[in-house]
């Protein structure tokens, strides 16, 4: 259970301060899919960063678990993160001149896990998102698709309770990013992992569990398919 | 994250950075060849210093002379005046104190010497032998504790001396008096001719004016001569462990005694010595009786003295070069720092992901230290393979250039000072590598991975 109690986020000071986050609150139960919606430049990154612990707004509460994971000392959260999140991004973030097999290592090389371990997870990962075939290929000469399996791979190789997709299918034609759309919606349903996409696109939230709608920093409505 | 992990991201990273990489490196490879050109040349220099010493010198020699400013170069400027002490000037215009005939009996007599040699003045006018024309010469007293080469004949065991009517020539007269061969001149006999101006005394001159006879006051006032015959006993030739190429001829201590005492008698010179060559009876330690004569107020030097100077004037040539390694190394550290500060700034998004799926900062900024390792490694490397394959090529040629003498060698290569300079090299890169290797530990990955 994620609970979002009174996020409030300002960036910058005095008279250029800008209010990103304006009192945010809401319950996501474990295993759901959400999708935050809103148009862009409505504070959807920003309370993703919040509720992932990359950022720290200066008011509320983010609890997870029990947990509240903005209280964590700096060395507390990165574990968190390594250990409980999961993160895919709209431009992807693969390290090019890395192969397949090196990239999806990454999150269980932070979070110390073996060697053998390591190899046995990596590979079980790209053979969930479909590239096994490319594990020793760098990940530049992979298609943008294939790239995006490449981060999802490695989002879920650290079984994290929780994945963050920002605009995953942003950079992708509509074919390509339906296939993830349900590659992301398999993972789900068959891991129990909890889901939240940030996106603009109301057919691919319409597709999520609940629908947070996000305008200028507010909680605009809350739809919900789940108790 | 485990330091393997971060070592072995940092190795792949380089790599995909080839060109950048290596020309780093090339920077701080300059600095170790020229560390490692250095350190050999260090080592080889003191062993070739050894080589001479302990071939050449005899431990238990001490150099003698009458005061401890001798060895520092003399004192300049006025001093105290001492009767009867004797002093000459150096060409520096320092005054040194000399060694008088009680001063060497004094030290001759003494239990742990063996005895004491001093260095004779001897104004030859010419060498010569029968049927041949005549050759300046320098005569000087045979050392009986320097090994040196025969070329022909031979010479007695380290200390002990040749006899007074010997004579060991350098191999320059072998042709100039004549011989066919070294060997030809083994067992013959030479002749070294002195002259002396009269001392005249008033008294002679009154003796011989009062003789009212002509003849009798050129005859005082004639040159007295001298002609001293020796027997061959070796041609000594050049030797490239020898401390010097000597071209003096060698008579025994006795010999130059008497020319040196021929030339000077009736001078300020007679039985004056600047310096004196004692031997310390074997088994006695020669600084025990270099600390009894220093306590006496006589300057002495031992061969370990002579040594250590020989070990200073190396170490000083090799602090110069060492100090023209360290400049290049100065270089290269701006080389990396800046290197580094690219990659950084280049690698933003990838250190924003890391940080971003929990990286410690702590670990990031260890990734960036350990890529500026690699790079002092490959540097050093580079440099010093290159300093040990170009040296072991060059060394034959060095030593034949050099007349090291076979079997010498200038650079010597030592595995442990290299691997030891190696990790030197990666620790100052890890410094180069700091900042940089801060400024990524300390990125915002929000920051980092903002597309906008
Ligand atoms: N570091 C920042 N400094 C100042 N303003 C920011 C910063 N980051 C985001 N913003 C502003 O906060 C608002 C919300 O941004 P963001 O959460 O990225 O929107 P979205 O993801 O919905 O497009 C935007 O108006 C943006 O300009
Ligand atoms: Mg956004």
């Amino acid at each position: 259970m994620i609970e979002v109690k009174g996020v409030t986020k300002t960036y910058g000071k005095k008279q250029n301060a800008f209010l990103a986050l304006d009192d945010i609150n809401f319950v996501i139960p474990d295993g759901a899919s959400v999708a935050i919606v809103g148009k862009s430049g409505s504070g959807k990154s920003t309370l993703m960063h919040a509720m992932s612990g990359l950022d720290r707004p200066e008011k509320g509460q983010v609890v997870i678990d029990g947990i509240d994971i903005l209280k964590l000392k700096s060395k507390a959260v990165d574990r968190f993160r390594s250990e409980k999140i999961g993160f895919i991004f709209q431009s992807f973030f693969v390290q090019a001149n890395e192969s397949s097999f090196d990239n999806v290592s990454l999150p269980l090389e932070i979070s110390n896990i073996s060697v053998k371990a390591r190899k046995k997870r990596v590979l079980e990962a790209l053979q969930v998102v479909g590239i096994d075939d490319k594990e020793k290929q760098k990940a530049r000469n992979l298609s943008g698709g294939q790239k995006q399996r490449l981060a999802i791979a490695r989002a879920i190789v650290n079984r994290p309770k929780i994945i963050f997709a920002d605009e995953p299918t942003g950079n992708l034609d509509s074919t390509t990013g339906a296939t993830i759309e349900k590659l992301l919606f398999g993972l789900n349903k068959q891991s129990g992992s909890t889901l939240v996409i940030v996106t603009h696109d109301e057919d691919l939230a319409a597709k999520c569990d609940m629908r947070i709608y996000i305008k200028d920093g507010k909680i605009d409505k809350i739809v919900s398919e789940v108790e | 994250m485990k330091t393997i992990d971060i070592i072995r991201r940092a190795g792949r990273s380089l790599r995909h950075a080839k060109a950048r990489t290596i020309l780093t490196s090339l920077a701080i490879a300059v600095g170790a060849f020229t560390l490692t050109i250095a350190l050999a040349a260090g080592q080889g220099a003191r062993e070739y210093a050894n080589t001479l010493l302990t071939s050449n010198i005899d431990p238990q020699i001490l150099a003698i002379a009458k005061d401890k400013s001798f060895f520092e170069g003399g004192k300049t400027g006025p001093q105290e005046y001492i009767p009867g002490s004797s002093t000459i000037a150096r060409p520096n215009g320092a005054l040194v104190k000399r060694l008088s005939q009680a001063d060497i009996d004094a030290i001759a007599k003494r239990s742990d010497i063996v005895s004491i040699t001093p260095t004779y003045a001897i104004n030859a006018q010419y060498i010569t032998r029968s049927g041949q024309k005549k050759y300046t010469v320098d005569a000087t007293t045979y050392n009986s504790g320097i090994t040196q080469t025969v070329i022909a004949g031979s010479l007695p065991a380290l200390r002990t001396s040749i006899s007074d009517t010997q004579i060991a020539l350098p191999e320059v007269y072998v042709s100039l008096l004549g011989f066919k061969t070294a060997q030809d001149a083994i067992g013959q006999t030479v002749t070294i001719h002195l002259e002396r101006t009269p001392n005249i005394t008033e008294a002679q001159i009154q003796q011989a004016l009062a003789t009212n006879n002509p003849q009798v006051l050129t005859a005082l006032a004639t040159k007295q001569t001298k002609d001293a015959d020796y027997k061959v006993i070796a041609i000594v030739g050049k030797s490239a462990t020898a401390l010097s190429a000597t071209t003096s001829v060698e008579i025994s201590n006795n010999s130059a005694k008497e020319l040196s005492d021929f030339s000077t008698i009736g001078t300020d010179n007679y039985h004056e010595y600047t310096i004196a060559t004692a031997s310390v009876k074997p088994g006695v330690d020669p600084a025990m009786v270099k600390q009894a004569l220093v306590n006496q107020g006589y300057g002495v030097q031992t061969a370990k003295d002579l040594q250590g100077l020989l070990f200073t004037i190396v170490n000083t040539l090799q602090g110069i070069v060492i100090g023209f390694g360290i400049l290049a190394l100065i270089t290269s550290v701006f080389g990396i720092i800046n290197t580094q500060y690219i990659s950084v700034l280049e690698r933003t998004r990838e250190i924003g992901l890391m940080k971003a799926l929990g990286m410690r900062g702590r670990h990031v900024s260890r990734l960036f230290q350990f890529e500026a390792a690699w790079i002092g490694f490959l540097g050093g490397v580079i440099g010093s393979t290159i300093a040990v394959v170009a040296g072991l090529s060059l060394n034959p040629w060095i030593t034949s250039t050099l007349s090291l003498g076979d079997g010498n060698v200038l650079l010597i290569f030592q595995p442990i000072p290299i691997i030891l300079l190696i990790i030197v090299l990666m620790l100052v890169a890890m410094l180069a590598g700091y900042f940089p290797a801060r400024k990524a530990a300390k990125l915002d990955p929000i920051e980092a991975l903002r597309t906008e």
